[in-house]
């Protein structure tokens, strides 16, 4: 008995192993899934390869998870035809079989993946691009995994890594935020000097080309605290989402967030359009000026020094601004602010052509990870956060949920309010997540743990998974979902996608599982 | 140990170290705060202050203890609550305190492991240090590794 026992555990991890030893190390990149972060470089996250749609969504079935080896996962993946690109922080980048979840290759890595990874082909040879959030943008050679470059910037002392790039042609467009926000936690730090800006990389070897700051002038000693500490300003300003890319006017657009300590500038909580080749700026626009905020605010019982005061609203645009052509066809530059508003400007000029306040937003959205568009329906997906943190005031009802705005006017068209799903006081339900469009649908993740999705015309819900679980993984490690946050959920072809357990901000719940759905045959 | 000596209390040892947990970090802070050795950015670049901040937490160490240690077994807590270290081998004939460079590069090194209470992930360290002083000898960890234990002066 016990040699068949024996017998039969042989055959089966011989059969795991075959099924794994099968699994060509080299990856094939003669499909890929997106060009960036917004699937598109216009950024309107409408993913045109896949077959998911409202009639079929009812089909998903789990298809694998994988344990990722950290509870905040924010990166996005890169699917090509037979392999899936993660960033697993804690373990590294890791080059899935599409099919079986098998790995081709690893690049181990220490540091925080906090983008999408992308796709690039220099010459003969496919480079697979990310950030590390702290020390910079690094470029493996797709095939095997290996470093081919390493870039960290030093325009600014504390960079931090947290827009996706962007990549078009020989260039990368990368954005580039401010370590400064978190450090004034630290009452002994003299806040704040740095700024944000975005940079233009040669893509074959990583070189500076162009830096541009969005706030040009040197920060000025503007008082002090505790008799010691010096004060700085103007500051801040970072930029913290993937730019949007025009392709026939060569021009980049991208949003920044608040100052961090006053004076404050006209170039926070605004929107800039600039040249490609030069970083120049084109026009710039602001929506919300004097907001000077840091995360020392967040303790404001405490009166930290760090909070400059005024206080500002903290209303980034920390999502990436949208290319999107309505079905009048007319271009329009579509950016989501964390005061909850959507604005619509025109791309060549600036000028603001509507403008929809749909929620109370706060410090962590309204608007916070990005939006979606249907262009065929002239719809703007956006997803309204809500969430109140800590002891920040969020004055106002909270709205959360998912808002389609009509492209040509900026109407609500529908809008699908979320409920809590339980009584705690830290069960936030809104949705933080980017969504993804695709077909006649639209697909969004929930800070309280739901994979949902709509029909795009009507806001109906066609679908929804409970992913507060555990998950038997395809690695060795265990796999726990949790909330759904940051990147949100990709598609390809009949797979969806997405992280589950981001625990960043607030009190969500972690967790640490990459889940696979895939399409199940119609007999199933 | 019928020597003449008297073991502290353990109460009078916990008053002790609470005053030197609260004196050592105010006065480390405050040397940061007059060096400004976490004010810039240019100082996070690298990790070089952490070891800055680690210098300032032994100057401040030695600032406040160094001469009371060398002369009199004391920090400021052990001076305020009536105790001092003395070497195990100590008898009441000979009671100086114990020697210096134990008392620093041995004994103090235990200091620091007292802030990590709070980090459950660690927190076995420091209870092993601490555990021992409720058997008899009344002598932590630190005390045996650096052959010293606390008397009442």
């Amino acid at each position: 008995m016990v040699r068949v026992f024996i017998l039969v555990l042989s055959l089966c991890v011989a059969e795991v192993q075959a099924n794994c030893d099968d699994v060509s190390s080299t990856p094939n990149f003669n499909r890929s899934y997106s060009e960036g972060w917004g699937i598109t470089l216009s950024n309107t996250r409408y993913q045109s390869s896949s077959v998911l749609q409202a009639e079929n969504v009812n089909r998903l079935k789990l298809k694998w998870a994988y344990g990722l080896h950290n509870t905040t996962p924010r990166a996005y993946p890169l699917v090509t035809g037979d392999t899936i690109f993660i960033g697993d922080s804690g373990l590294g980048v890791v080059a899935l079989a599409r099919d079986t979840g098998c790995q081709r290759w690893l690049y181990a890595h220490e540091g925080y993946i906090a983008s999408a990874l992308l796709h690039a082909r220099v010459g003969a040879r496919d480079l697979l691009i990310f950030n590390d959030r702290i020390a910079g943008v690094y470029a493996l050679d797709a095939s095997n995994g290996t470093l081919v470059w390493h870039t960290h910037l030093d325009d600014e002392p504390l960079p931090w890594y947290s827009g996706t790039p962007l990549i078009h042609g020989a260039r990368l467009y990368v954005p580039i935020a401010s370590q400064e926000v978190g450090l004034a936690l630290n009452p002994f730090y003299g806040c704040c000097t740095t700024s944000g800006g975005m940079a233009a990389l040669d893509l074959a070897t990583g070189a500076k080309i162009w830096y541009r700051p969005t706030i040009e002038a040197p920060a000025q000693q503007t008082g002090d605290h505790w008799f010691f500490v010096q004060k700085y300003g103007p500051s801040g300003a970072p930029v913290w989402g993937a730019p949007s890319f025009d392709v026939t006017r060569n021009v980049l657009y991208y949003g920044t967030g608040q100052n961090y300590s006053h004076p404050t500038t006209d170039t926070s909580d605004a929107l800039f359009a600039v040249h490609a080749d030069s970083g120049e700026i084109i026009w710039q626009r602001q929506f919300t000026a004097d907001d000077a905020y840091t995360a020392a605010c967040n303790l404001m019982a405490l009166n930290h020094p760090n909070c400059p005061k005024p206080t500002g609203p903290d209303v980034d645009f920390g999502a990436p601004t949208m290319l999107a052509t309505t079905p009048s066809g007319r271009q329009l530059l579509i950016a989501g602010q964390k005061s909850a508003e959507v604005h619509a400007l025109d791309p060549l000029n600036g000028e603001l052509v509507w403008s929809r306040r749909i929620g109370r937003g706060g410090i962590i959205g309204g608007v916070h990870w990005g939006l979606a568009a249907n262009e065929a329906q002239g719809l703007v997906f956006a997803p309204i956060s809500d969430k109140s943190v800590l002891d920040f005031p969020s004055p106002g009802k909270a709205s959360p949920g998912l808002y389609a705005l009509d492209m040509e006017s900026g109407e609500v068209r529908w809008h699908f309010t979320r409920d809590p799903r339980c009584a705690e006081v830290a069960c936030e339900y809104g949705l933080s997540a980017a969504p993804l469009a695709t077909n006649d649908i639209v697909i969004t993740g929930s800070m309280d743990g739901y994979l949902e999705i709509y029909r795009a015309s009507d806001g109906k819900r066609l679908w929804s998974f409970d992913a507060w679980r555990k998950f038997e993984s395809i690695n060795d490690q265990p796999a726990q979902g949790g909330a759904f946050d940051a990147h949100g959920p990709m598609v390809a072809d009949d797979l969806l996608l997405v992280s589950s357990g981001y625990g960043y901000v607030g009190e969500q719940r972690q967790g640490n599982a990459f889940l696979v759905f895939e399409m199940a045959a119609e007999d199933e | 140990m019928n020597d003449g000596l008297y073991l502290a209390s353990r109460r009078r040892r916990l008053a002790a170290t609470a005053v030197d947990a609260i004196c050592v970090p105010t006065l480390t802070l405050l040397l940061v705060l007059m060096t400004g050795i976490l004010e810039d950015a240019q100082d996070y670049v690298s990790n070089l202050w952490m070891v800055q901040l680690l210098g300032l937490a032994i100057a401040s160490y030695l600032l406040l203890n160094g001469y009371g240690l060398w002369h009199r077994g004391q920090t400021l807590g052990k001076r305020a609550f009536g105790i001092a270290i003395v070497s195990q081998s100590t008898n009441v004939a000979g009671q100086g305190p114990a020697p210096f460079w134990k008392l620093v590069c041995v004994r103090a090194l235990f200091f620091p492991l007292m802030f990590t209470l709070v980090v459950p992930t660690i927190l076995i360290l420091p209870l092993l240090d601490l555990v021992l002083i409720f058997f008899p000898a009344r002598r932590c960890l630190h005390d045996f590794v650096a052959g010293t234990r606390v008397v009442r002066r």
